[in-house]
């Protein structure tokens, strides 16, 4: 699935930064950097925020890097999943932060449900099981999955994205419902 | 009703666990099935791996190109505290003399290495009676290090009055680069800035730039800014800092020579 980045390269990387290689860190930067911070920015919804994200998700892979192997993850989903850890607590730190308010409210602008469009996901350099799940993501209706990636990505519940997009309870629970009845069944052939 | 008999209905939970949308009194109750069911609890493992996929999927977008010198400034004041750690204890097991041959050791380091041991000389010289009692054979090896560094000109431990080290200060010539590294636990109010001062042999105090919160941060200045300067100082200000012209008007808190690579 990915040339560009097989996993055992990252891996490698990731062994040399156990070993405290600091040229190992930057090289794996420059190779997932964009795609990481496209995920925080996802996630926390402001620029600034999403830097500092991938600022501590990086210092975390620098210390934590030793760890990796016990994850049995491919690389790219250890990272990710550290970036969003990073970025949930950034967003509960700035919901309990009031004199970003403001900030907030921009955020709400960008915050509606476009009309049904391709799938914007990015898959390039995704592993294996991202590549399964991307496959059956792209075969839901734009909206369902759009709830379901925010559901787990920012870690909401259903009343908070009812909130957050604006919709009637029951809708979202009716498009998520009807998602993950999708996703399961095709992602049950992947297994 | 044994969950594990019925895989449909397992899978769809597992499934809503792991995505969060699973709440309350059912998200509580499938963790304890997941505590007395290796079944269960493997379905959540699978759900919880497959939808780490979505954190991989998203579309890339470039950060800027602040956020990579952050991160490597951390990352070499990371290297530098581990590397005094290392020095301290060193002290602790060896005799008096044998530190020192010890940093002989890290010179192969690079620039980060070459401060992680500046670093450690500045907590040898703190154990061998203060900064003011600093030898000539030790300033012979902070030159000695900044020898192995090339970018590296200039270099200062800001101290204060009780000789306990605050601040390093390294100045980049080829980039106009002053970066300071905070090594002791000070931490100004929130209302005060820090400012750095060249203080020559001539004239009044000249303002080098006021600093931020960070661990770690960079001012540029041009090497005659620098140049010919002997001390370096730090005073507490109002927020934002005071004009160059005014002179510090708050207590001067660190202070150090500034040591000029031999060349």
């Amino acid at each position: 699935m990915s040339t560009l980045h097989p996993d055992s390269e990252l891996m490698d990387l990731l062994d040399r930064i156990a070993a405290q290689d600091d040229s190992a860190l930057k090289k794996l930067y420059e190779r997932t950097a964009s795609q990481l911070f496209g995920l925080a920015l996802r996630i926390v919804r402001n620029r600034d925020a999403a830097e500092d994200v991938l600022q501590e998700a990086f210092l975390t892979i620098w210390r934590g890097a030793g760890n990796y192997r016990a994850s049995l993850s491919p690389p790219m989903a250890w990272m990710g999943l550290i970036v969003r850890s990073r970025a949930l607590d950034a967003l509960r730190k700035r919901t309990t932060d009031r004199s970003d308010l403001m900030n907030e409210l921009d955020d709400e602008m960008a915050q509606t449900l476009e009309g049904d469009m391709p799938n914007p996901m990015d898959a390039a350099d995704a592993s294996e099981q991202a590549f399964a799940l991307h496959h059956c993501l792209g075969k839901l209706d734009h909206k369902q999955r759009e709830v379901v990636s925010l559901a787990y990505l920012r870690d909401q519940s259903h009343g908070e994205l009812a909130e957050q997009l604006k919709l009637p309870l029951g809708t979202v629970k009716t498009w998520i419902r009807r998602g993950l009845e999708q996703l399961r069944t095709c992602m049950a052939r992947f297994a | 009703m044994n969950i594990t008999r019925h895989p449909e209905l397992l899978d769809r939970l597992a499934a809503s666990y792991a995505l969060g949308t699973l709440r309350g009194g059912a998200r509580r109750r499938f963790e304890s099935l997941a505590r007395e069911h290796a079944t269960v609890r493997a379905a959540a493992l699978v759900w919880q791996t497959r939808w780490s996929g979505l954190t991989e999927l998203q579309p890339a977008i470039h950060p800027a190109p602040a956020v990579w010198t952050r991160i490597d400034n951390l990352v070499q004041a990371d290297r530098a505290a581990s590397a005094m750690q290392a020095a301290r204890v060193h002290q602790a097991a060896e005799a008096p003399s044998g530190w020192w041959r010890n940093l002989l050791v890290w010179r192969g380091a690079a620039a980060a290495g070459a401060i992680a041991t500046l670093a450690a000389v500045v907590v040898g010289v703190q154990v061998n009676g203060g900064l003011r009692a600093t030898t000539g054979a030790q300033i012979a090896a902070l030159q000695q290090q900044l020898q192995a560094t090339p970018q590296i000109q200039y270099v200062a431990v800001l101290a204060d009055d009780k000789a306990d080290a605050s601040m390093l200060v390294t100045f980049d010539p080829k980039n106009n680069q002053l970066v300071l590294q905070r090594v002791g636990g000070f931490q100004e109010g929130a209302d005060k800035s820090l400012q750095l001062w060249a203080l020559p042999p001539a004239g009044g105090p000249r303002s080098l730039g006021v600093l931020g919160q960070d661990k770690l941060l960079k001012l540029v200045a041009q090497e005659g800014d620098v140049k010919e300067v002997p001390t370096l100082a730090i005073s507490l200000e109002p927020k934002g800092g005071v004009p160059s012209a005014t002179g510090p008007t708050g207590p001067v808190l660190f202070k150090g020579a500034l040591i000029r690579k031999a060349t």
